[in-house]
């Protein structure tokens, strides 16, 4: 079998390396979480296998965020922020769809649910979707997105963070996460990041800042990697 | 040695609007193959409210009941015009719609698998994703159904969508979910 065949072995989460819930001030990790445990099923061809070329229809659009047209530049920190997506096993996940939200350097959301006191810039939307090249790297250019204070939560802030969707080649291998930005003194206390119960796994939703003397030009990058779920039940030669 | 998968995280409560387009909900687009169907229903989260602003994710097989997947044995067989996946978001009454095809059933080395609708439900709040399947109401194979027999059989019928009328000449089925919940109410989730 070819060493691009999709993954055909997914073992389960391991629960310390998710997110455990519910969080304290986030009702909604209550209120729509399972009172039950989730039951186990025999996983068939529909659950292993998964749309194999999204791209038309989840078409890529922007990946450059930062940047809304000639003259309309965002506000704030320009970031790159780029890396691989890979399975489990480390192999490279090819033509993935990757989608990527965040709110702008003043941590609002151009989302008519985000009724903030803080400005829109407009400037900058804060979504844009791409996918994965032949060595599953994906890379967006935008800015650093602001912290903002979760609404009726006791003063509470989320920690500059960009959300990612992820769209692999199982149903099985879906993801969807949020990166942190290192060494910010929110991070501590986030109530999310600090729901995965593992540090080595909770590491892994923090990026890692590219020393600035190998930016190739006038912007901080970035580079986090993501792990889809999905081994091969048989190892490939390569 | 393997890695460890990325942590899930919730989508929060500003998923983006743009990353919706017109028939995103639409299963229909590209085939004339199979009986076409409405799939709806409403999100509702504890209490009994609804569930605003989530996304749901189907995905299923072909009317024959192939997937056009690697993993599939009859992926060349699989209708061309059928990409098996849409996205939906509900409403401000928690309600959602699927427009699709009736998928066919396919023999599994499990057991024969029943027609049916994988769903994943995500939305503010919810740090992993949900997982369930709709199944379809009068279909003989649901009883050896190897995931749907999975479930205690009390909790069984929930997971089957209720007839739902016709709408514009296309079978209509219902299939509500109840996040959170009295364990006979509340929808079975299964492991991711
Ligand atoms: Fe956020």
């Amino acid at each position: 079998m070819a060493s691009d065949a999709p993954p055909d072995r997914f073992d389960p989460l391991p629960p310390d390396a998710q997110p455990r819930v519910p969080i304290g001030g986030y009702p909604n990790t209550l209120r729509r979480n399972p009172s039950q445990p989730a039951f186990r099923r025999p996983l068939t061809r529909t659950e292993l296998t998964g749309p194999p070329d999204l791209g038309p229809r989840l078409q890529p659009g922007d990946s450059d965020l930062a940047r809304l047209a000639p003259g309309r530049i965002a506000l704030g920190q320009l970031i790159h922020v780029g890396g691989r997506v890979v399975d489990e096993d480390g192999r490279p996940v090819r033509g993935a769809v990757v989608e990527l939200w965040q709110a702008n350097a003043a941590g609002r959301y151009l989302n008519p649910l985000d009724q903030r006191d803080a400005p829109l810039d407009p400037d900058f939307i804060g979504s844009g979707r791409t996918r994965t090249d032949a060595e599953g790297r994906y890379a967006f250019f935008t800015i650093k997105p602001g912290a903002y204070p979760v609404p009726n939560s006791g003063r509470w802030w989320r920690p500059p963070h960009i959300h990612i969707s992820v769209l692999g080649p199982s149903c099985l291998s879906r993801l969807v996460t949020q990166m942190y930005f290192p060494g910010d003194p929110l991070n501590a206390h986030d109530r999310l990041l600090n729901s995965v119960a593992d540090p080595a796994a909770r590491d892994s939703l923090v990026a890692r800042q590219v020393p600035p003397a190998e930016v190739a030009g006038d912007w901080l990058g970035f580079t986090h990697d993501l792990v889809l779920r999905g081994r091969r039940a048989t190892p490939v030669l390569p | 040695m393997a890695l460890t998968p990325t942590p899930w995280h919730t989508i929060g409560p500003f998923f983006p609007r743009s990353f919706f387009r017109e028939g995103d909900n639409d299963l229909t687009r590209g085939t004339a193959l199979g009986q076409r169907v409405l799939i709806r229903g409403r999100v509702l989260e504890q209490g009994g409210g609804p569930c605003v602003n989530a996304v749901l994710e189907a995905w299923q097989a072909d009317a024959a009941g192939r997937f056009g997947h690697a993993l599939d044995p009859c992926a060349e067989a699989a209708d061309p015009g059928f990409l098996g996946w849409g996205r939906a978001w509900t409403d401000a009454e928690g309600q959602y719609a699927f427009h699709t095809v009736m998928p066919g059933g396919y023999v599994d080395p499990a057991g024969p698998r029943a027609p049916h609708v994988n769903l994943t439900v995500l939305g503010s709040g919810i740090m992993g994703r949900l997982v369930t399947t709709i199944f379809f109401p009068g279909q003989a194979a649901n009883a050896a159904d190897p995931v749907l027999c999975s479930l205690p059989p009390a909790l069984r019928a929930r997971l089957v969508a209720a007839p739902d009328g016709i709408e514009n000449g296309i079978p209509a089925f219902r299939f509500d979910l109840l996040l959170h919940g009295p364990p006979e109410a509340e929808t079975p989730f299964f492991e991711d």
